[in-house]
């Protein structure tokens, strides 16, 4: 799957772990600029076009709400995906009524930054879209989606999905190719914003794996152990 | 004894009130009949005084001038209205009566007392054939050796009795209120301070930790103990909220280096080749984002607890909450050969943090679903009473062991039946009780009578616009 490249505002105070994610951007052929304070990122997002900002929410000289809320007053519109230490619903609430779009807890994983931020830059191109070819229908191996019937159909054959397993299976070809996390799943598909001590994700995937994958042939469906499930579409 | 005519579960202020008023209508009983048997001792002396003196006078007035002397003082009408005279033989044929009307009723002795000397006396008591009075009675052998009978009835000394002990009867009543007034006085300023103050301890018990105690009107030491005890809760509070910041900065500190080796872990993850290093860095993966887990579920566990934690209201549908947590294990409960029923019949929109509920229903759920053997049933139902609803998991495991009841619920502790296997540091449990109580509700368990183990969340499901209000 084609990714577009895009030129990313890393605000994070701690070096070690904006030295990690700048590494994980370049990785990804994304470009990035680092600033430490929320003051050097306002004067940043002045002088240069940027495409998303990822910003902590513990900086020393303001937290990220406000900066957030200064970029929104200057007429910024740029997607804001938070960096936080502090993994509760109140706090996610306040980062996004103060203009945030997402919101990533640490320690998080490199795929699910990743995830995240496609999805922003995904979002801000259908909002900036003024119309357009229709979608072309989506395949999964031999298998064309149908999300009106939520069906898989090839020729003859079809495979219908319960509602849950489709939004699976609709999170998963999204983010097609990356490993996205139990956490991410969670939150995405059942709006969990929490990891339970039951496997029941990994059941989940079990589940859809049965209907998907064709005898004989290695699984669309891959487990990353310590990292979580990616889907190949095309096998 | 004392314990049961004091019960403990009456107010210190009833007990004292009985005891006191028991005490004074003893006291007040004492008084009366010792005033009252001196009151007759007196009376009695002076009655035998009186018979032994008059009989002595009518007696030298007969011996003087015969029986016509006697009848020239009563015709004069010397005589009192309580007294009875006679004279008889001494085969006791009475020659001479005068008994006035306040005198009758008596049976007086039909013979003469024969050992009798001339000029000796004996004194009697006859009772009221009918009345409840006596006339004392005194009999003296005259010179002609005749008897002369002289009686004095003790109604009118009866009457006088009585009617001294209703003044002091009342008079004790008085005094008994009198008492009341030291009583009035330590209840209002030493008893009901005392009990304003338990209640208010109570309140700071259920962790509404902004009460204090109060003691306005209290006798000064009471005041001063009060002082002494807010200035301590005050102290308290201000550690509390010291620690309650160090906490939020420990999660703070502790996320980051867990955030920054998690990094360097995976880019190593996803770098290497050698297949042994690789599982290795995801093994550790695991293990540092089951730590953050960890992490949060201590901070979520100790702000519940300490009704710190901020709730993110909603109104939602429990139904539907627990429809969807249904929906969420289903596919885990198949794999495991378990059978998971759903029993929600009714919807009910409630004012609750649908995460932190779905939170403390799933960690539930995950104690079922660890505990009970393969071909067992979990069973997730919601009942509604009133303005309270119960979420239950029941289930077919081991049920727990008698001493587990109640001490599953602390934190750090697992049940006797749980194995090395059995996933789960002992958290599970604390957390899902603080997050009731962050609600307002109650967490509980008990052991089924058909087998296994039943778990259950209270919470309050009022009207959700009236919650909103008062949240």
């Amino acid at each position: 799957m084609l990714r577009a490249a895009m030129h990313i505002l890393l605000v994070e105070d701690d070096s070690e772990l904006a030295r990690q994610t700048e590494l994980w951007l370049r990785e990804a052929h994304h470009s990035c600029v680092w600033r430490e304070r929320g003051a050097e990122a306002l004067i940043a997002l002045a002088t240069e076009p940027f495409d998303v900002v990822i910003l902590d929410v513990g900086l020393p000289d303001m937290d990220g709400f406000t900066v957030v809320e200064q970029m929104r007053v200057r007429g910024f519109t740029l997607p804001v995906l938070f960096l936080t230490a502090r993994d509760n619903v109140t706090d996610r609430v306040r980062g996004l009524k103060a203009g945030g779009d997402d919101y990533v807890t640490k320690p998080y994983a490199v795929e699910e930054l990743m995830a995240r931020l496609e999805a922003l830059q995904r979002r801000a191109q259908s909002v900036n879209a003024t119309g357009g070819p229709a979608a072309p229908a989506r395949m999964l191996g031999r298998w064309t989606l149908d999300p009106l019937h939520r069906r898989l159909r090839s020729g003859n054959e079809t495979i219908d999905l319960q509602p849950r397993e489709w939004t699976l299976l609709e999170v998963l070809l999204a983010h097609e190719g990356r490993t996205l996390t139990k956490k991410f799943l969670l939150e995405k598909v059942w709006d969990i914003q929490f990891d339970p001590g039951t496997n029941v994700v990994d059941a989940m995937i079990c589940r859809l794996r049965r209907k998907i994958d064709e005898p004989g042939q290695p699984s669309l469906l891959q487990t990353v152990r310590g990292k979580g499930y990616a889907l190949q579409a095309v096998s | 004894m004392l314990s049961k005519l004091f019960p403990e579960r009456l107010p210190s202020t009833w007990r004292l009130g009985l005891l006191l008023a028991v005490l004074m209508a003893c006291s007040t009983a004492l008084c009366i009949s010792v005033a009252g048997w001196a009151m007759k001792q007196n009376l009695s002396s002076i009655a035998r005084t009186v018979v032994l003196d008059d009989l002595g006078e009518y007696a030298v007035l007969y011996n003087r001038n015969g029986l016509k002397e006697i009848k020239d003082v009563f015709a004069a009408g010397g005589h009192e209205n309580d007294q009875a005279v006679r004279i008889t033989q001494p085969d006791g044929t009475v020659l001479f009566e005068q008994i006035p009307l306040a005198v009758e009723g008596y049976r007086w002795p039909a013979r003469s007392p024969k050992k009798l000397k001339t000029s000796e006396t004996l004194l009697m008591t006859i009772p009221h054939m009918e009345k409840t009075q006596e006339l004392l009675a005194g009999c003296q052998v005259l010179a002609d050796g005749n008897f002369l009978w002289f009686g004095r009835t003790d109604a009118e000394d009866r009457a006088y009795v009585e009617h001294i002990r209703g003044h002091l009867w009342l008079a004790g009543l008085a005094s008994t209120c009198f008492m009341l007034l030291p009583l009035w006085w330590f209840v209002r300023h030493v008893l009901r301070p005392v009990q304003d103050m338990m209640q208010s301890t109570r309140k700071l018990a259920e962790g509404h930790t902004d009460a204090r105690l109060q003691a306005p009107g209290a006798v000064p030491e009471l005041r001063a103990f009060a002082t002494a005890f807010n200035n301590g809760l005050d102290r308290i509070d201000a550690l509390t909220a010291e620690l309650q910041s160090a906490n939020d900065n420990l999660a703070h500190e502790l996320r980051t280096p867990l955030a920054r080796i998690r990094g360097n872990l995976e880019t190593y993850h996803d770098h290497i080749d050698n297949e042994v290093a690789r599982d290795a860095a995801a093994r550790g993966l695991e293990e540092i984002d089951r730590a953050a887990e960890l992490v949060q579920t201590i901070l979520t566990t100790r702000a519940g607890e300490h009704k710190a934690l901020k709730l993110h209201l909603e109104i939602i549908d429990l139904r539907q909450l627990l429809s969807d947590l249904h929906d969420l294990y289903k596919a885990a409960a198949e794999e495991r050969g378990l059978s998971f029923v759903l029993e929600a019949s009714e919807s009910r929109w409630v004012l609750l943090d649908r995460q932190r509920i779905n939170q403390a229903v799933a960690n539930l759920l995950d104690n079922a679903f660890a505990y009970t053997p393969r071909g067992g049933i979990i069973t997730l139902v919601l009942t509604l009473h009133g303005e309270e609803a119960r979420i239950s998991v029941s289930d077919t495991g081991p049920g727990l062991a008698q001493t587990d009841l109640t001490k599953i619920w602390q934190r750090f502790t697992r049940g006797s039946a749980s194995s090395a296997s059995t996933p789960g540091m002992g958290l599970g449990l604390s957390l899902v009780r603080a997050l009731a109580h962050a609600h307002g509700g109650q967490a509980g368990c008990r052991n089924r009578d058909e087998g296994g183990a039943e778990f259950w969340i209270d919470l309050p499901a009022g009207d959700p616009l009236v919650s909103a209000n008062v949240v």
